[in-house]
């Protein structure tokens, strides 16, 4: 068995003494790492492959029947409203939000994050198929 | 998650500690100007939102819209968007991996290769969309 040195005894100590990261930061980390990529085909389809930067109504409208893009809007949607809402969250409490208060905005974000979300939806789906 | 040096429970004014100079490394003002990014694109999302829903008034009401936004100000102010989601994202991913503890040894290089990479994606889009 391979003696501990002193660098991997502090680098192990260290790591005690970090405290469990809570759901709220993993979820932050995860879904800014796929908003990286997919705000990054976003920007890049949306806008920068496209005559002029911006798609003209017909355009948008053949785009977003594509089953692929559709679905990728509809996730990318979903990050960003939760990366957002959870930021602003994270903001108040580093602001000193707590207690009753705190409970009461979380849970206006919370209700405002699916109010975003699904209006997102429905703006996409009569996009879609009504459009 | 981290807090930029702020003390839970401090009953002090935290918006002027937040922007406090005194004391502050360039890591913790990178990790307030990603907040400040944060709620600046939040407040996007929703103006965003807004125009999309254009879309809902047809073909006449979206393809004026995108005349409009067709303008020297408009552009402009896309290759301000493009800066603010690049340094929120790559910066937001320096700021991941040090509040994992990641790579902490290496927080100043890797606010430097994120720096770097926000001006690169800065310059191409700036070229793309007013050139």
């Amino acid at each position: 068995m391979a003696t501990r040195t002193e660098e991997d005894f502090t680098e192990a100590t260290r790591r005690r003494r970090r405290p469990r990261p809570t759901f709220a930061w993993v979820a932050q980390v995860v879904s800014g790492v796929l908003l990286l990529v997919l705000l990054t085909a976003h920007m890049v389809a949306q806008h920068f492959v496209v005559e002029g930067g911006l798609r003209t109504y017909d355009q948008v409208i053949a785009w977003i029947r594509n089953p692929v893009v559709f679905a990728v809007e509809a996730l990318l949607l979903v990050c960003v409203t939760w990366h957002g809402i959870a930021g602003v969250h994270a903001v108040l409490l580093d602001l000193g939000l707590r207690g009753r208060a705190e409970r009461i905005v979380a849970r206006v974000l919370l209700d405002l994050a699916v109010a975003t979300i699904l209006y997102g939806l429905w703006l996409l789906y009569m996009l879609a198929f009504r459009g | 998650m981290m807090r930029a040096g702020l003390r839970r429970g401090d009953k002090r004014r935290l918006v002027p500690r937040w922007l406090d100079p005194h004391g502050r490394h360039l890591g913790t003002w990178a990790f307030v100007a990603n907040r400040l990014t944060g709620l600046g694109l939040v407040v996007y999302l929703y103006l965003h939102l807004v125009i999309l829903s254009t879309l809902l008034r047809g073909p006449e009401a979206w393809d004026g819209l995108v005349e409009l936004f067709r303008r020297p100000v408009f552009l402009a102010f896309d290759v301000l968007l493009v800066a603010g989601l690049a340094f929120h994202g790559f910066n937001g991913l320096r700021v991941a991996l040090v509040g994992s503890g990641l790579l902490v040894d290496r927080h100043k290089a890797l606010l430097v290769a994120a720096g770097t990479l926000v001006g690169l994606v800065t310059l191409v889009a700036a070229v793309r969309i007013v050139g």
